[in-house]
């Protein structure tokens, strides 16, 4: 069916914006999305109070801090999450009306557009006051996540793409990442809930394991909270770990985050082409299918690549970068609500539960040998304390 | 409910297929607005308009 929708559009085809169809038959879809979206967050520029972020605030206040940290925010809650779980609820319930559908397919258009805005959001200069050790334990510990998730993925049987999203969201310490992939790998919607959905109830293990483990060492509260953000990551996750350890490591680990969170586009880079190269090399193989489909570099990404370089000279200087970003929370809200009406239960209970056992392998792995760097580099003078 | 029937309609358009020549130039698109967004923000920035 697929394959005949594009042969039509291939007939039909103008120019490269014949993919963005005629507006009336676009308009529903996008005011679906749109409305999903404005009922989901507080996007910028819109006054509506009755949103899903709202009720996640208020209940969050009803429940109280765990750990100084707001429960909905231990659960990732965020502007993608919000509408892709509006959007999902609503898909299950109602069903999609088939007019919605020219425009929901926009999501193909705003996912290169949101992941090319999010380039000047990325300043490496931004972590430059850790010093130099702390950033390379995260760069190297985000790089060894990732491999070590891409070869256990062969041992657990995961298919390469529900294993490339994983990868993505368990090395970057941000399931985002797993979104900002499936274009790239092209991921199912099923693999990339499922991977997400993995990363954070992982989370949630790892944000109670790495306080209990690293109480049997004597860890000093700075590499206490660095621990947290490196082998608990997820934001509030790491929060919530690190002030399990001690108030100490806590306002460390809201210190050592920066460190994560500015080379978060060379891990989901790092993953892509390591998965395009594999895919190269062995054409005809049935078992490889992560980046199938894409025959070249594709043009956009080495756009982000350029703009990631520039937004690491400073060109983008405040408040344009928040102007971008801001364009970035409406983007990825409508795509969000796109890929939630997409999905079925049934589309990520296929997937299965592999993925998330290969998920708290290497996670626990992570842990492990992240704490045994850490106590190594203290004892050999290169942590000071 | 739920399944294909969420994201295909009676013609057989599936909004979640991305292939081939239309991926393309749905990709062309999202880059150009991109670019387009981030140089205007930039650029009337530089220029002293916010």
């Amino acid at each position: 069916m697929a394959a005949s929708a594009t042969t039509n559009y291939d007939l039909t085809r103008k120019s490269f914006l014949s993919s963005l169809y005629s507006f009336r038959a676009v308009l529903p879809g996008l005011l679906a999305m749109l409305y999903i979206a404005v009922f989901s967050n507080n996007l910028p520029g819109v006054p509506n109070p009755f949103t899903l972020e709202n009720l996640f605030y208020w209940l969050d206040g009803v429940i109280g801090p765990l750990n100084h940290q707001p429960f909905f925010q231990i659960l990732n809650s965020n502007f993608v999450w919000n509408p892709l779980l509006l959007g999902f609820i609503i898909g299950n319930l109602l069903g999609v009306p088939d007019c919605w559908k020219r425009g929901l397919s926009t999501i193909h258009v705003l996912m290169p557009l949101g992941i090319l805005m999010l380039a000047p959001h990325f300043i490496v200069g931004h972590a430059f006051k850790l010093g130099f050790r702390p950033i390379a334990l995260c760069a190297g510990f985000m790089f060894l996540t990732a491999t070590a998730t891409l070869l256990l993925a062969r041992l657990f049987k995961v298919d390469d793409r529900h294993a490339s999203i994983i990868a993505g969201g368990l090395s970057t310490g941000d399931p985002h990442a797993g979104i900002i992939l499936m274009p790239l790998i092209k991921a199912k919607g099923g693999q990339v809930l499922n991977a997400s959905i993995g990363v954070i109830g992982f989370g949630i293990i790892a944000m109670l394991l790495l306080p209990w483990m690293a109480g049997f060492l004597d860890l000093p509260q700075k590499y206490l909270g660095l621990a947290s953000v490196i082998g608990v990551g997820n934001g509030h996750q790491a929060l919530y770990a690190a002030y399990e350890s001690g108030y100490e490591a806590g306002r460390y680990a809201l210190w050592f985050d920066i460190g994560r969170h500015v080379i978060m586009p060379a891990g989901f880079l790092y993953i892509f082409i390591a998965m395009f190269i594999r895919k190269l090399r062995r054409p005809d193989d049935p078992d490889v299918q992560a980046t199938r489909g894409i025959d070249k570099f594709p043009l956009w990404l080495g756009v982000f690549i350029f703009a990631w370089i520039l937004a690491c000279l400073h060109l983008f200087r405040e408040p344009a970068q928040h102007a971008v970003f801001n364009m970035v929370k409406w983007d990825f809200s409508l795509a969000a609500a796109a890929l939630g009406l997409s999905l079925s239960f049934r589309d990520i209970a296929a997937v299965g539960v592999r993925g998330f056992v290969l998920t708290i392998a290497t996670g626990v792995l992570r842990i492990v040998l992240l704490l045994a760097a850490i106590i190594v580099c203290i004892k050999a003078g290169l942590l000071p304390i | 409910m739920g399944g294909k029937s969420q994201r295909v309609d009676d013609q057989g358009f599936d909004y979640m297929a991305n292939s081939g020549r239309e991926a393309k130039d749905r990709d062309m698109c999202g880059m150009l607005l991109a670019i387009i967004i981030m140089a205007f923000l930039t650029l009337s920035q530089y220029l002293g308009w916010y």
